[in-house]
């Protein structure tokens, strides 16, 4: 028996109760009246160090509470959707696109008139100066490296001119100026330039560049109040209207299932992630509220590829015909069921299924992919198969009918395109080919041990990804496969920097989803940068996967500008490399189960009108509020 | 008198040992983590960033001059002792730069609290009811009890957090389910604040308290049916002791000495805070501050809430020591054997 409030509502005790209670009896926040509030998740949880708001310091506390969403600014905006107005590139305090000379080594920025702090200060090139500058002089502030290693001098011809002579040619120094998630923000020079050690500042309460001020937080860091500034017209934002909500609040909702009761309840307007099940829960009992997609999969789809990545410094998969062969014996269909439930979006090639994506990769290249052989010794397979995602959206239907589209361009952006076929011929041939043996219906490696893979997991931090792995052990245990899973818990991070794995359910690539570039992951993938076994690796390559091939592809894309049509070319080639190499196995985009509830608010983004990214904890997410009304 | 002062070094000795053993098996647990809190913060800082991989190293380094991690760990186990004999557990490394002592001090009076009342109440909701149910064994309405106690007992604690939760937050919306205290009240000693705080407090006391009082309700009951039965008070009954003045201190007295024990044990405990209550209520406690330092490598804040902890524990039974002579003459008389001894 399903419970629902209504069917509870029916019993006597309730409807007695009732009669004697105030409707909305729970108390939402003291002294805001609702209709001008917005109150959203921040994913970060509890804020310990709740009162500082310092986040160029390297241990900055909590930044999805508002704080980079509402109140910091910086030269420029990228969104992993289409984009306000349709343009995914947004110049915020810059007026412009960074402008580099030949050979990237210079990058001029012409700044933006009348943008002014909370506090009445103008904002001009001396903030971006001061910001830069006290970076690199400060070893214990979070971007010193970064500026440190790139920034030979930046000077300010004028109040609104900022030039930056790099170390080495850049072509994309400006991505660390460009909003994805976050970026290196502006910092008010006339506050800073007085604290004699910026990073033991607090910076409490924060001076702000953008449309919103902190009108209040708990000392326990479970909320914080931010309020529209009176003057936000002096603010970049102002472009695109004044701001809806006359307060945002951002709070620590707790576990899934609670965020899923405040959102029944109206207290909580948009949740930044729950479980497929919460998700299905709120589909059933709630009017009001929608995730990105009205049906399945509801999800708001990251661009992040999560995938099953090889430790590459493991002999055992550095041969390509044994990853292709672990490859060949995932089943997909059971991958997407046992993760969300069925709703997620697959991707076979190592570019998320996402913004431009589908448009400039997935569809571009699935004439490719369908062609593509695969020569397994015994006999050369197509491996691809077309429509799996329509497949996995047919097997949905029947048990959820009309939240699960029909149109195939939708189903195809919904549930992706296809993936490759499970061929356990195929991956025997291929795990032949390379020296292993089946012993008594076990494989053997080709020194005779048991061919064992430990695949590690997140566990309850992240359930969705850890069931996938899940699944995947499942597949490869039917063949024949010593393989476990590893609940890693607490210590994913540090073993995934170890390298103290042999794969790893994670992502290795993530893009701006909004532009074809994929500059933001692909370059740390260069070989100059693969760690020493028993060093740390630093982020994405977390494979430690090194090729010459893939070495001549970054540094081509390093003489390219960001813009310029070619990067489309070079994220072909490397998708390309990667289907051929199969140094990860992709498996979907990182959806996201974003849920908004339109009972207090309208004009929220969704996958019919994808203005931006409505994921609570992304920095961009700013633009959503310029959209958003009362709801008449 | 002589007899008690021994007696007192005695306890007193055992106390300090107790704290000191335990701390240094936590300072060794802490240590040997595999989770590393500077790992930990540039996972934090570079997870969603665009920093170049050549920065990471200079990164490292930087966090780890930043947390005083660059000693050998003889040094730092010096150097905590130091900190820990004038009250100061160092700088949070999950919360930096916030004392762990500020971090501590702002959970501590919410899970004390909370867990003190809801402790108290159910000691005494099950004491009172056990001791009835006891001494009145054919009362029907004590017999319901005893089945709703026996049936609420094994109830794992967090199914029965989550059916108050769906009923009073969900089904029948009259009670918040998270916080400690309504947001936007300044937390001070206003009516407000005070009011607010009450009604957070209660779904996640009145799961405490119905979760524990049926232990306390069933070991009441077993203690009464036994002191029921002993001569003294067949000897009251005959000599028309009126019933309320038997319960009350031929009975009741006499089976309360080892539920005493139980409670100073019990309110020793409220320092580690409870998790379970904390995680489903969003309560703002100690419990899951130490969670959450645990998850992040955080072993100064894990060091500073188990030190409190463990020195909490050691005390109730160092007072209760101290105490249980004066109430119970049996162990006076052992104590004193052992001196002349």
């Amino acid at each position: 028996m399903t419970l629902t409030r209504r069917s509870a509502l029916l019993s006597p005790l309730a409807l007695t109760a009732l009669a004697h209670l105030p409707a909305a009896a729970q108390e939402v926040i003291a002294g805001l009246p609702r209709r001008e509030t917005i109150i959203l998740e921040n994913p970060e949880g509890t804020i310990r160090n709740s009162g500082w708001f310092n986040i160029w310091a390297l241990n900055a506390g909590g930044q999805s509470t508002g704080l980079q969403q509402l109140t910091l600014d910086t030269l420029w905006y990228i969104d992993p959707d289409r984009g306000i107005d349709g343009q995914a590139w947004d110049n915020s305090l810059a007026a412009a696109p960074p402008e580099y000379n030949a050979d990237f080594t210079e990058m001029r920025v012409r700044l933006r008139d009348g943008i002014f702090w909370s506090d009445g200060v103008e904002f001009t090139s001396a903030d971006v100066v001061h910001t830069v500058q006290t970076q690199i002089a400060h070893r214990t502030l979070r971007w010193h490296a970064i500026l440190a290693l790139n920034v030979e001098q930046v000077t300010a011809p004028d109040a609104r001119t900022v030039v930056f002579r790099l170390r080495r040619p850049n072509s994309r120094f400006h991505a660390q100026f460009t909003v994805r998630w976050g970026a290196i923000w502006i910092m008010p020079k006339h506050v800073f330039e007085r604290q004699a050690d910026p990073a033991r500042f607090d910076f409490n309460p924060p001076i702000s560049l953008s449309a919103y001020v902190l009108r209040n937080f708990d000392p326990n860091g479970k909320w914080y109040i931010w309020e529209k500034r009176q003057d936000w017209r002096r603010t970049s934002l102002a472009r695109f209207g004044e701001p809806g909500p006359r307060y945002a609040v951002y709070v620590d909702p707790g576990p899934p299932d609670r965020r899923v009761i405040s959102q029944l309840n109206h207290e909580l307007d948009v949740i930044h992630d729950t479980s497929p099940e919460g998700v299905f829960t709120l589909a059933r009992q709630s009017q009001t509220a929608r995730g990105w997609f009205r049906g399945l999969p509801y999800a708001h789809p990251d661009p992040t590829l999560p995938s099953v990545i090889f430790n590459h410094q493991n002999a055992l998969f550095q041969n390509r015909d044994v990853r292709w062969a672990l490859a060949l014996l995932i089943d997909i269909r059971a991958v997407s069921m046992a993760s969300y439930r069925g709703a997620a979006t697959i991707s076979a090639i190592a570019i998320p299924p996402t913004g431009t994506h589908p448009s400039d990769y997935h569809s571009a290249l699935e004439p490719w992919v369908a062609d593509f052989e695969l020569d397994t010794g015994r006999q050369k397979i197509k491996p691809y198969e077309a429509n799996v995602g329509r497949a996995i959206a047919d097997s949905l239907r029947p048990s959820m009918r009309d939240q699960i589209p029909t149109d195939p361009e939708q189903i195809a952006r919904s549930f992706g395109l296809g993936w490759w076929r499970m061929n356990q011929q195929a991956a025997a041939e291929l795990l032949e080919r390379a020296g292993f043996r089946r012993v008594n219906n076990q494989w053997q490696t080709a020194d005779g041990r048991p061919f064992s893979v430990r695949l590690m997991v997140e566990g309850e931090a992240r359930p969705i990804m850890t069931r996938a792995g899940t699944m995947i052990v499942q597949n490869w245990r039917q063949f024949g496969i010593d393989a476990r899973v590893d609940v890693a818990q607490g210590t994913f991070f540090d073993r995934r920097g170890a390298g103290d794995f042999d794969t790893l359910i994670g992502w290795s690539v993530e893009t701006y989803g909004g532009h074809p570039d994929l500059s933001y992951f692909l370059d740390s993938w260069h070989s100059a940068y693969v760690a020493q076994p028993g060093q740390v690796q630093p982020l994405r390559n977390w494979g430690r996967w090194r090729a010459p091939e893939l070495d001549a592809l970054i540094e081509r894309m390093r003489t390219v500008g960001f813009n310029d049509p070619r990067t489309v070319e070079v994220g072909k080639d490397f998708a390309k490399l990667m289907v051929r190499e199969m140094p990860i196995i992709p498996l979907m985009a990182y959806n996201v189960f974003t849920m908004m509830d339109e009972h207090f608010w309208t004009g929220f983004p969704n996958a019919e009108n994808p203005y931006t990214n409505p994921v609570t904890n992304w920095g961009n997410s700013r633009y959503m509020f310029t959209r958003l009304r009362p709801r008449a | 008198m002589l007899a008690y002062g021994r007696h007192l070094l005695k306890r007193l000795g055992q106390f300090v040992l107790v704290v000191f053993i335990g701390v240094n098996i936590t300072y060794i647990v802490t240590h040997a983590t595999p989770i590393n809190p500077v790992e930990q913060t540039i996972a934090a800082v570079t997870n969603f960033g665009n920093t170049s991989p050549d920065a990471i190293e200079d990164m490292r380094r930087s966090l780890k001059a930043l947390y005083g991690l660059e000693g050998n760990i003889w040094e730092q186990y010096v150097g905590f002792w130091g900190r820990v004999l004038v009250g100061d557990f160092g700088p949070s490394l999950s919360a930096f730069p916030t004392p762990v002592s500020t971090l501590i001090g702002r959970a501590l009076p919410w899970t004390i609290g909370l867990l003190l009342v809801a402790t108290v109440m159910a000691w005494l909701l099950g004491n009172l009811l056990g001791g009835l149910a006891g001494y009145f064994p054919r009362s029907r309405t004590f017999r319901v009890v005893g089945v709703i106690a026996m049936a609420l007992h094994p109830i794992p604690y967090y199914i029965v957090a989550f059916v108050l939760l769906i009923i009073f937050g969900f089904l029948w919306p009259i009670l918040p389910i998270a916080g400690g205290s309504g947001m936007n009240i300044r937390q001070a000693f206003t009516a407000e604040f005070v009011l607010s705080t009450l009604k957070h407090s209660i779904l996640p006391a009145l799961s405490l308290v119905l979760a524990s009082a049926g232990g306390w309700f069933i070991g009441m009951r077993a203690l009464v049916s036994n002191v029921v039965t002993e001569d003294y008070v067949t000897y009251a009954e005959l000599a028309g002791v009126p019933k309320r003045r038997i319960l009350g201190f031929y009975v009741m007295r006499n089976a309360l000495a080892p539920q005493l024990t139980g409670l100073a044990m019990s309110l020793g405990a409220i320092f580690n805070g409870a998790i379970i209550t904390e995680q489903v209520f969003g309560y703002p406690g100690v419990g899951t501050l130490l969670v959450e330092a645990v998850h992040k490598g955080d072993y100064s804040l894990v060091l500073g809430v188990t030190t409190v902890s463990i020195i909490a524990v050691a005390a109730a039974v160092f007072i209760i020591d101290l105490l249980a002579p004066l109430i119970d003459p049996r162990v006076r008389a052992v104590d004193t054997a052992e001196a002349h001894a």
